[in-house]
């Protein structure tokens, strides 16, 4: 790729969102991946949709003369219909007849080819889209098949894919929020996987225990999400006690409860398999599933077509980073991590602000737990596996230092879709799973690196400018 | 200076996919000029298990001659990943797309997206049985069988003696739990008008399908059952791992293994007598046929939507035999 396109490109870019995220080297990055991941993904792009169907529609009318008699192929599926009846009109309206109409799979096209020889019928043209175009029965039809020109553009620049990003991402960037107030007071939470696991069972059990199954109401099934919420925060407030008052390093004492999480999660999804066969045989660590549809609208449930699980990640976002620029909490925050004895000596309440620290991690990974469940319409006790390892690389390729009082809610944010993007481009540019380790590895090396080099440079830089503008003292 | 380290971290990346694009040559952008009839999407179980693998490979050998081609993604046994292969394959627009399962329920609410565009789905190996949801085919081994074989051969293994057995098993794939249920039925079946050489199952651990998680769960179950006679494990890697627990604990001798798959590596281990005997699949048939039922749906032909392949038993004689060891 031209580098010098790459450089103005992203340099419009960042000017832009220089005043929303400050000098952010992770910004460059991302807009970076985003032109390599949108180069990659370079393809053949098929449109079903209304404009498309007129289109075909004028390309039969072109071809064929009246009275021209077509048969319209298409899948069972919402946009196939709308593309359906655009050609219709465009028939219509011209006087062309509509010989037989198909939504539905290959073999219901041979079928229909079968019904119409049977009658003796016949046709003069196929009009569908590409897809249906390269199906057997409408290749061997023996008439011209008609169908919208396809054009080239990137799939990851699709807003289907651009969304998806996001949405795939959006229960890691929200423990990343919570993970970010951990990391800025030099801490570490390893349980946020096996705590939004247990959240995600804990509110799949009690709605479908408690608050009634496939007859649960929207108030017991949010109260079921409360619940898997605050046993989440509740874990967090044990490590945080761990931490406060027995001064157990951060790093063992979420290790300890990552177990603990996990393992109860577990036993509440056996217990509940078992209940539901009617006790005996040991239950199946499956997802335990919520019979009342309603709980699937958190997870993927839209409003004006944007994906609930994005709205809450933006939600949450909004006020963690006001909790953090705006609020006395969020001063003390960071006084705790820049030293601690500092802190404790200019009147900060440090136990009280760890202890609200590791509460709110807890709460933050319950939440994602909630929208997991809510996603697959069922708790699963597996989910969550190896979660704290990617929102940790998350924060710190967010800029934020794992020896704490340095980063920010944005940053965090940006880490979380840097990684977004990376997993997202590799995988529609279809490079192999091995491969795409070996990728995250070195990302994650590269950012620390910066990390480490980045003080470094910043005192370079002032050594230099003071050198060069200052008059010497001596 | 800021700029300076964004383009040297940005040039390590640009790299990094370079190569990852170079190392791949069969999966990459190039995927559309080669194949005239579209892209098939494969989400394996996992590809750490060679077992997968070979569908895998089966599959990219067999579309490339029908003129697809095959994106093989890893689930790494996440459903949640596996989902989100399912939303990018329908992102970039696949003609089909192929599933093990990694959670059969769990994994509903993505088949429903696919069926909603308007993508059919089909299921290899495992089976999905959310609600609601429609699978367009499916091509698996009849695991139930491969159950009551496996018990045949234990029975074999032990015996007039009998003797206390324990199962390692993978209880998250339904696969698993057939196969369970089938040894436990044939077990039963000969225990049912017999006092004594009764072949009792003390346990069923969880062996993960893993060899180091069998290593592991088969170095407790010496602990906890000292006159153990033998070992069910539900697949090969686990079979393998249990066996390495036992030579270490000095009890390979007395106690045998009957494990699952046929793959490579088990086989040689039923050669060299380290495992008694498998139930074997073949996932290269599983391959093949679920590429074939692609191009059979697509043609708009008929085709039997749920087809078992039937186990055989593999014993050390089978393997003195078999060309594919030397």
């Amino acid at each position: 790729m031209p580098e010098g396109v790459a450089e103005s490109a992203a340099g419009r870019w960042r000017r832009r969102s220089l005043d929303l995220v400050g000098r952010n080297l992770s910004v460059v990055v991302l807009v970076l991946l985003c032109l390599i991941s949108s180069a990659a993904t370079w393809r053949e792009q098929n449109p079903v949709t209304s404009r498309s169907g007129a289109a075909v529609a004028r390309q039969v009318l072109e071809a064929c003369q009246t009275p021209c008699s077509v048969l319209v192929v298409a899948r069972d599926t919402e946009a196939d219909r709308v593309f359906v009846q655009a050609i219709e009109q465009g028939l219509d309206t011209a006087g062309a007849r509509i010989a037989g109409r198909v939504f539905g799979q290959p073999r219901d096209v041979r079928l229909e080819l079968e019904r119409i020889a049977g009658v003796g019928g016949s046709f003069d043209a196929i009009a569908t889209h590409r897809i249906a175009s390269e199906w057997g029965p409408v290749r061997t039809a023996g008439t011209p098949v008609f169908a919208p020109r396809s054009y080239h553009w990137p799939t990851f620049l699709t807003a289907r894919n651009l969304l998806n990003v996001v949405n795939q991402n959006a229960d890691i960037a929200i423990i990343a929020l919570g993970m970010t107030l951990v990391i800025l007071t030099a801490g570490i939470d390893l349980s946020v996987g096996s705590l939004l696991a247990l959240a995600g069972v804990i509110a799949a059990v009690t709605a479908q225990e408690w608050f009634g199954g496939a007859a649960a109401s929207p108030a017991g099934l949010l109260a079921a999400m409360l619940l898997g919420v605050a046993a989440a925060a509740l874990g967090g407030l044990l490590s945080g006690t761990m931490v406060t008052a027995f001064r157990v390093p951060p790093f063992v004492a979420t290790l300890g409860l990552m177990m603990l999480a996990r393992g109860l999660a577990l036993i509440l999804a056996v217990g509940h398999q078992r209940r539901l066969v009617g006790g005996g045989a040991e239950g199946t660590p499956e997802a335990v599933r919520v019979d009342a549809a309603v709980f699937a609208w958190l997870g993927n449930g839209t409003v004006f077509g944007v994906p609930n699980p994005i709205l809450l990640m933006l939600v949450l976002f909004v006020a963690a980073h006001l909790l953090m620029t705006r609020t006395m909490f969020g001063r003390y925050v960071y006084a705790v991590g820049g030293n601690v004895e500092a802190a404790r000596l200019s009147g900060v309440p440090v136990t009280a602000v760890l202890l609200a620290v590791y509460c709110l991690c807890g709460a933050f990974a319950g939440l994602a737990g909630i929208v997991d469940a809510s996603r697959f319409e069922g708790g699963r006790p597996n989910a969550g596996e190896l979660y704290e390892l990617q929102v940790i690389a998350a924060v710190v390729v967010g800029g934020a230092s794992l020896a704490g009082g340095r980063g920010r809610i944005a940053g965090t944010l940006i880490g979380a879709m840097i990684i977004a993007v990376i997993q997202n481009g590799l995988n529609i540019a279809g490079v192999a799973s091995y491969e795409q380790k070996v990728v995250f590895g070195a990302l994650i090396l590269a950012a620390v690196l910066l990390d480490r080099l980045q003080p470094k440079i910043a005192s370079r830089r002032a050594r230099m400018t003071r050198a060069s503008t200052s008059t010497p003292v001596q | 200076m800021n700029r300076a380290l964004a383009g040297t971290l940005a040039v390590v990346l640009v790299f990094a996919l370079g190569a990852c694009g170079g190392a791949d040559p069969g999966a990459g952008e190039g995927g559309e000029d080669t194949a005239a009839r579209g892209t098939i999407g494969f989400s394996a179980m996992t590809l750490k298990n060679p077992f997968f693998k070979i569908i895998a490979d089966t599959m990219t050998a067999e579309a490339e001659r029908h003129g697809f081609d095959v994106v093989v993604t890893d689930a790494e046994r996440d459903v949640n990943r596996q989902s989100q292969q399912v939303d990018n394959f329908l992102a970039s627009g696949v003609a089909a797309i192929v599933l093990n399962p990694v959670d059969r329920i769990a994994i509903g609410p993505a088949v429903r997206r696919a069926n909603e565009a308007g993508v059919p789905v089909f299921t290899s190996d495992l089976q999905a049985v959310a609600e609601g949801v429609e699978i367009a085919g499916h091509v698996g081994t009849d695991n139930y069988q491969g159950g009551l074989l496996a018990g045949e051969a234990m029975i074999e293994a032990l015996g007039e003696a009998g003797g206390q057995v324990l199962v390692l098993h993978f209880k998250q794939a339904n696969s698993c739990v057939l196969r369970v249920d089938g040894f436990r039925h044939a077990i039963g079946e000969y225990n049912r008008d017999r006092t004594e050489g009764r072949i009792e199952i003390v346990a069923e651990l969880e062996g993960g399908g893993l060899r180091d998680e069998g290593y592991r769960a088969m170095a407790d179950g010496i602990q906890a059952y000292p006159d153990l006679a033998g070992v069910f494990a539900i697949n090969d890697p686990s079979a393998l791992g249990a066996r390495t627990a036992l030579e270490q604990a000095g009890r390979a001798d007395q106690v045998k293994i009957v494990g699952f798959d046929g793959e490579l590596a088990g086989k040689q281990a039923i050669r060299d007598g380290k495992i008694y005997a498998d139930p074997i699949q073949y996932p290269d048939r599983m391959g093949v046929m679920t590429v074939r039922n692609i191009v059979s749906y697509l043609d708009g032909e008929d085709f039997e939507r749920v087809h078992l392949i039937p186990t055989a038993l593999y014993r050390q004689a089978d393997a003195e035999q078999d060309p594919a060891l030397d």
